[in-house]
């Protein structure tokens, strides 16, 4: 034992020796760490952080690097979205006087997207509609003149903002429909019970010019279709339930369903179903969807995916199904894909961790267990 | 659907539909002092995330998870488990584990005056009953017992039958604190 404190000691008289013998290390100046140029494959992660909800955030992760790149504030039960040019994350959210208690204030919130610094803010009336994350919780007309938000107290409206002017120029009532789904530099549209679009047309002024109503697109009773539409090419893609696909292009003055197909085969339908909080995710080039499916019945439509499943968008061909399990993400509830043509597949466990996958292959990455308690929705830069 | 669904479902829709703030506010004075005896509308809140998977039974009804809170009791009985039979279509932390009860807002906190009303299966008589989802509000998440059961639940534009939505949107202070599943009565004749 003597012998062996003798030899630490010599050690640690050497190991003191050299580091006299080096060079200090220099001062370190504080700063600020820019962002690297954007990438297509970052994604915007909104963690609704359901434990503690008022402290919901948006996290900025790098699928390359797997790096956090930074955070935007989101308040509680925030709508979250990127500006058509993507300059812009713009945030509705509500915040309490006191924290967790106080006077409401309702208001979207800007974020430079190339420094991450806050960049304004338009108060709105204490209406907004308080739900998860989807696409349609506020949106961005084509032009980005206006800005809409969905307003819910329970009756259904919403709010038209002018972004430049950093002012709200107008509320809509849309008669029970909800959600604010954007197309043109005019037109919004709403998810109606009775199954069929409701379409505002507003005047430059961002009041009511027109409506109209579409044809029935789905079957509340039957088989309602998921809010959580995926943006495709000309417009948005909704899924059903029992996994329908219903496609509808938005580029004309009018929304135009084009003929449902499915995702499952006779004997699949009603035993394997979509589900989650953002169940679709489609490459608008390669014209791939991605689907986190599981086995389930009536009431599973919340339930992640144990398989992932890949459909081609034009053959309506199934082209993989990809096991969940070996990637031990749990059941993915939410599912996103990059736009470019070497594209990752975000997707997100049900206990918070992110997978990171080859979204050609569906070879598992990188897993991230660290980008925030519940990930419920992926945007793209 | 069950026709008490679809009754209550209709009503509350087309409320929704009709029905300004003002007199919205003027219901709820009538509510609260007890001349309306059913809330009005859907209620509550989200918690998705949980649901177990790997069904081996296709078909299977969809598996929940209670995070913490302890199964003292069956499950069924246990107003404290995500499978309390009450709870078939609630969404949000269970006030059960947050100092109120499956009918009990914890105290300090205000109750949410707008609701959605379901229909469960009680296994231990095996009848169905009416029940009415409550939020509890004014304070943060309570963080407990988080369960997400959606038996009939429905997407956000059939808003009677929806659970994702915040069901204090309309309290003066709105924060969500957690859910109860308040027994109204037998649902059969």
């Amino acid at each position: 034992m003597r012998s062996l404190q003798l030899r630490a000691a010599l050690l640690a008289l050497m190991v003191s020796a050299g580091s006299f013998a080096a060079q200090p290390l220099a001062p370190e100046q504080l700063s600020i760490e820019p962002l690297p140029s954007k990438s297509p494959h970052w994604v915007f992660v909104i963690d609704e952080a359901f434990f503690n909800e008022i402290d919901a955030r948006v996290r900025l992760f790098d699928g390359d690097s797997y790096r956090h790149l930074g955070q935007i504030d989101a308040g509680f039960s925030p709508g979250v979205i990127q500006s058509p040019d993507g300059s812009t994350t713009a945030v509705a959210t509500t915040y309490y006087a006191r924290g967790g208690h106080g006077a409401r204030t309702d208001v979207v919130e800007f974020t430079d997207n190339a420094t991450l610094a806050a960049a304004g803010e338009i108060v709105l009336p204490p209406k907004r509609a308080q739900i998860p994350p989807t696409y349609f919780n506020l949106a961005y007309s084509a032009d980005a003149r206006f800005i809409y938000v969905a307003y819910l107290t329970p009756a259904a409206s919403f709010g038209v903002l002018d972004p430049a002017g950093k002012t709200v120029l107008a509320e809509i009532d849309t008669a029970g429909c909800v959600l604010v789904i954007p197309s043109g530099p005019n037109r919004v549209s709403s998810l109606c019970d009775n199954g069929k679009l409701l379409t505002v047309t507003l005047d430059p002024q961002g009041h009511e010019a027109q409506r109209s109503l579409s044809e029935a697109m789905f079957d509340a009773d039957a088989d309602p279709v998921f809010i959580q539409g995926a943006p495709s090419s000309g417009g948005y893609t909704f899924l059903s339930f029992l996994g329908q696909v219903h496609e509808v292009d938005f580029s004309g003055e009018q929304p135009s369903l084009h003929p449902p197909w499915s995702l499952v085969g006779a004997s699949e339908r009603g035993r394997w179903r979509p589900g989650g909080s953002q169940p679709l995710a489609i490459n608008r080039a390669l014209g791939r969807l991605y689907v986190p499916m599981h086995r389930g019945g009536e009431g599973s439509h919340k339930q992640g995916g144990s398989e992932i499943w890949v459909f081609d968008r034009n053959t309506h061909k199934r082209l993989a199904r990809w096991p969940m399990a070996p990637s031990r993400l749990g059941a993915v509830t939410a599912v996103q894909v990059s736009q470019d043509d070497a594209p990752l597949l975000f997707a997100a466990g049900d206990h918070g961790a992110v997978g990171v996958f080859d979204a050609l292959t569906g070879r598992l990455r990188h897993v991230d267990k660290d980008l925030g308690q519940t990930p419920w929705l992926f945007l793209n830069p | 659907m069950h026709p008490l669904d679809r009754l209550f479902e209709k009503s509350s829709r087309s409320l929704a539909q009709r029905t300004s703030r003002r007199s919205f506010v003027a219901l709820l004075g009538q509510a609260l002092t007890g001349s309306i005896l059913l809330p009005l509308l859907p209620i509550d809140r989200v918690s998705r995330a949980q649901a177990a998977n790997a069904d081996p039974d296709a078909g299977a009804p969809p598996q929940h998870q209670s995070i913490s809170g302890g199964a003292r009791n069956s499950a069924h009985d246990d107003p404290q488990n995500c499978e309390y039979w009450k709870y078939c279509a609630i969404d949000g932390f269970l006030c059960s584990c947050c100092g109120g009860s499956s009918h009990s807002c914890p105290p300090g906190t205000a109750m949410s005056p707008i609701t959605w009303i379901g229909t469960c299966h009680n296994p231990g008589d095996s009848r169905d009953y009416i029940v009415s989802y409550n939020d509890c509000c004014g304070k943060t998440s309570c963080g407990n017992c988080a369960c997400n059961r959606n038996e009939r639940e429905k997407p956000l534009y059939r808003l009677s039958r929806n659970n994702d939505v915040n069901w204090c949107m309309a309290n003066s202070d709105s924060n969500y604190h957690c859910s109860v599943s308040v027994l109204l009565g037998l649902a059969e004749q």
